[in-house]
């Protein structure tokens, strides 16, 4: 099967550049770039560095070369050891190794998991020297990433059905798009037919045939779309955890920002995490360890996790709580846990979190987000409220995971190439999971987000995923500023990816952030904030 | 004379701009770290810093791309830049691989550099440096993706480069129009070039038709010491210890430089007299201490009377051609552009 990466080619124009020069980024970074004065054939090989700033770079450059042959230490050693952050800002790189080989290496403290028990270690590296926290480059990241570049990876084409499949899905979608239902009928009944014929147990007819379903859906039922993520709570958690074993997407995104988090709450005693999405809970097990083997003892944690009230009676956030308690008394961490039940994450307020001032306080939300991004012409966009309330707490760390994918494009036919790419890339990596029930299951858990992707709209399209590139200038705006994950949380993400998954899946740093993704196309991407402390908004550079 | 670690940082930096010495020493120390006295190499820590960049089906410049898997097994991606047409300046999605409509359309296959172990096809250098491949020869360009070492050593980029040479060659949307035949070029610089050289070997015993080889700077060695070697170590940017390194690395273990894929004309080589070899381009560097052996490689072509280009750039030095701020870019890039076009 072929697919090709969308970048909104199906149909509004999408600012491709049209310097004549060789190779220029598009329009709106060659102008950044130039308020900048970054050097042009240097951000062409992927780094930033001012034009002014070129001969410091240099003498830099020099003087790491001379402290590198004249240094005892094993060199290779050292570049383990140390953490590195964002190379694509090369003075701060060339910096950083400069004071790491003037002074005794550092020991962070990292997270593994233990292959034979399954169970996060924190590794040994800390417990010998005098463990200190190593620099935190602030960097602010000046370009923006063109929406126009994702990645596009497929296998070559196996029949050519599949090539008419995904000719007849585009022609459909366009029908729905230019409002010709008739025409788009007629589409999915030939679209049907040829279903019949193709392989629909993997490859492009299974996860075409989710987009049929989508269209049908939408066709026929209208976008309210009837409730598409109508299983209960008790389902939506049961796909999720089926989710979660299936694929490596949400252990990446756990396992990266438990590291960002026990880095930041490094040398507090108390501590308080708010989960903007606890479900059974499955993040916390893995920092409630690594806290209590901390040098120097746990500090108090407070877990508030945010969920959905359930219907009948039960307390299930309470029931979750309390599992995480005993794991935490068991492990003697003092802990305390409070759940919030809210429908919807807007609904939340920030007394319902009693965040005590002395605490320091960690926000994390997994693929969270975006559901905010609904637009209600009548009222305060959701997503400013809460990243406002999210900002008015101070968190010591705000960690953001989000599916890397354009699914919030305001023309209907964009949002659909991107999302077929997107899924098709997602349910091929997911080929490699063998193990059932959890693949199925995990294949219904995306097969819901397809469904709300492609027949949803207004408030009820929640799946309103954006890539890295938006969230940075939306968080920037709003008053917050990267803390960039480094070299070592890249590292233990690899490795964890050796220990769990299948060939294929690749870790990327882009810009202080990390991507996990299939065949060289991320798919979801992990990113660390804290509020910008001066109480203004921080605006993109 | 030189000793490998005695570093000469004013000569090199009178050589080239500042710009490119900050790339390329940028580069030194980098590896420097990732390469362990052991063997070894800090994988996670060289993906980690290595700038990539994603494909672009949107064109930028006349020119888009898009990732290809060409084998499953080995996970072997490659990356298709196509030239965008008049008729066609916005490429359909569903038609990226829509039929080449030229008369003819020369196909190169790129093997990046990074001595065997180093850059992928989505480095940035590499995506950009492809790209001009594009614009400048009216070209489709596929960048593969191969397995490096030492985690994969001899001969499995040679195989990649195979697989990938075998998957172009069978593509009916790359064939030209004027023959119906998939006009092939093999292009590579440093490692890269070498594999050129084998994959094209390989092409001449299965009877696949290779236009032509362009050899940047290739990476070739053997066990003796040359006189380029002992003059130029760690004098621009390259020493003998890490080129050893590589081979090391790269090559089968317990094996030495005169193997036959480090130095095709050595010892251990084979003569290619009587062999139909695609005409070569060889760029060699002037600065570039593997000069002797890259010239040896010339000469061995000549002998076995195979017709070969080389373009000497006496003040050139390694990775003179990533980016366009000096002259030998520019005349380097204006023959190739003349070799690949002399067969229209």
């Amino acid at each position: 099967m072929v697919l090709y990466d969308s970048a909104t080619l199906g149909g509004s124009c999408s600012g491709s550049s049209s310097s004549s020069s060789s190779s220029k980024p598009p329009p709106l970074q060659q102008r950044q770039q130039k308020q900048q004065d970054i050097d042009g054939f240097l951000a062409g090989a992927g780094y930033r560095v001012r034009s002014s700033e070129l001969r410091k770079v240099a003498q830099r450059l020099e003087r790491l070369e001379t402290a590198m042959v004249n240094s005892p230490a094993d060199l290779s050693q050292l570049a383990s050891d140390t953490i590195h952050y964002n190379p694509s800002d090369l003075a701060s790189w060339v910096d950083s190794l400069l004071s790491e080989l003037t002074q005794p290496p550092t020991c962070p403290s990292e997270f593994i998991m233990d292959p034979v028990s399954n169970q996060t270690v924190v590794s040994d590296a800390w417990t010998t020297a005098e463990p200190h926290m190593p620099q935190v480059h602030q960097n602010i990241s000046y370009e923006q990433q063109s929406l126009n570049n994702q990645l596009t990876v497929v296998p070559a084409m196996e029949e050519d059905s599949g090539i008419r499949l995904v000719h007849m899905l585009m022609t459909c979608a366009e029908c729905v798009q230019r409002g010709d239902f008739s025409l788009a009928t007629s589409c999915l009944e030939d679209m049907q037919g040829l279903l019949t014929r193709v392989n629909t147990v993997c490859g492009i007819g299974k996860v075409a045939g989710h987009f049929i379903d989508a269209l049908s859906r939408r066709i026929f039922q209208g976008i309210g779309g009837g409730s598409v993520n109508g299983g209960s709570a008790y389902e939506n958690e049961l796909l999720y955890h089926h989710f979660y074993e299936a694929c490596p997407y949400l252990k990446f995104a756990h396992f990266t920002a438990n590291q960002a988090i026990l880095e930041a709450f490094d040398g507090h005693d108390c501590v308080h995490v708010v989960d903007f999405n606890l479900m059974h809970g499955l993040q916390w097990p893995a920092l409630i360890q690594a806290l209590a083997l901390r040098p120097g003892g746990p500090p108090l944690l407070r877990l508030t996790g945010i969920g959905p009230p359930s219907p009948d009676g039960r307390d299930s956030l309470r029931e979750i709580g309390l599992r995480l308690a005993e794991l935490a008394r068991s492990v003697n961490v003092r802990f305390a846990f409070r759940g919030v039940a809210a429908s919807r994450l807007e609904d939340v307020k920030p007394w319902m979190l009693q965040v005590n001032p002395k605490e320091s306080v960690a926000v994390n939300s997994i693929m969270q987000l975006h559901r905010l991004l609904g637009s209600d012409p009548n009222r305060n966009s959701p997503i400013e409220t809460v990243l406002s309330w999210i900002r008015s707490l101070n968190p010591k760390i705000m960690t953001v995971v989000e599916q890397e994918a354009n699914h919030n494009q305001p023309g209907f036919l964009d949002r659909f190439t991107e999302a077929l790419h997107y899924y098709s890339t997602m349910f091929d990596s997911l080929e490699a999971c063998t193990v059932q029930p959890n693949k199925a299951l995990a294949e219904i858990y995306i097969q819901r987000e397809i469904a709300n992707v492609v027949s949803c709209e207004g408030s009820a399209r929640v799946e309103r995923h954006e890539p890295l590139s938006k969230w940075r200038t939306r968080l920037s705006g709003a008053g917050f500023r990267p803390l960039h994950l480094g070299s070592n949380a890249y590292k233990q993400a690899s490795m964890l990816l050796t220990l769990f998954s299948a060939e294929g899946y690749s870790v990327e740093e882009n810009d202080g952030c990390l991507t996990l993704g299939w065949h060289s196309r991320p798919l979801i991407a992990a990113s660390a904030w804290q509020a910008v402390s001066d109480g203004t908004a921080d605006f993109p550079a | 004379m030189a000793r490998s670690n005695e570093v000469n940082l004013n000569e090199c930096k009178m050589v080239v701009p500042l710009n490119t010495w900050v790339l390329i020493s940028n580069f030194k120390l980098a590896y420097n770290l990732l390469r362990r006295p052991d063997g070894t190499f800090n994988r996670h820590l060289a993906e980690f810093l290595d700038r990539k960049v994603p494909a672009n089906a949107n064109p930028v410049d006349g020119v888009f791309s898009f990732d290809v898997l060409i084998d499953r097994g080995t996970s072997l991606l490659s990356r298709i830049y196509r030239p965008t047409t008049a008729e066609e300046p916005q490429p359909n999605i569903a038609e990226l691989e829509k039929p080449v409509t030229a008369a003819v359309v020369p196909v190169i296959i790129f093997f990046h550099g990074g001595s065997f172990t180093h850059s992928s096809a989505n480095s940035a250098i590499y995506d950009t440096l492809c790209r001009r491949l594009v614009s400048l020869c009216k070209a489709v360009v596929v960048s593969v993706n191969y397995r490096r070492a030492p985690e994969n050593r001899y001969p499995c980029a040679y195989d990649d480069g195979w697989t990938a040479l075998k998957w172009v060659n069978s593509r009916p949307w790359l064939q030209s129009q004027k023959d119906s035949k998939v006009h092939i070029y093999l292009a590579g610089d440093s490692s890269g070039g070498n594999i050129a050289h084998h994959v094209a070997l390989r092409a001449i015993e299965s009877g696949i038709d290779i236009l032509g080889s362009i050899l940047l700077n290739p990476m070739f060695g053997g066990q003796e010491r040359t006189e380029s070697e002992k003059r130029l170590d760690g004098k621009y940017f390259v020493t003998l210890r890490d080129r050893d390194w590589y081979w090391r690395a790269y090559l089968p273990e317990g094996e030495d430089r005169d193997h036959p894929a480090c130095n095709p004309f050595g010892p251990n080589g084979r003569s290619l007299e009587g062999i139909k070899f695609p005409k070569s381009l060889v760029v060699v560097a002037g600065l570039d201490l593997i000069q002797d052996w890259q010239l040896a490689y010339v000469e061995g072509l000549k002998k076995a009377g195979q017709e070969v280009k080389l373009l000497y750039m006496e003040q050139a030095t390694i990775g003179f051609y990533l980016l366009p701020n000096n002259h030998h870019f520019h005349t380097v890039m204006d023959e190739i552009s003349k070799f690949v076009s002399s067969d229209c």
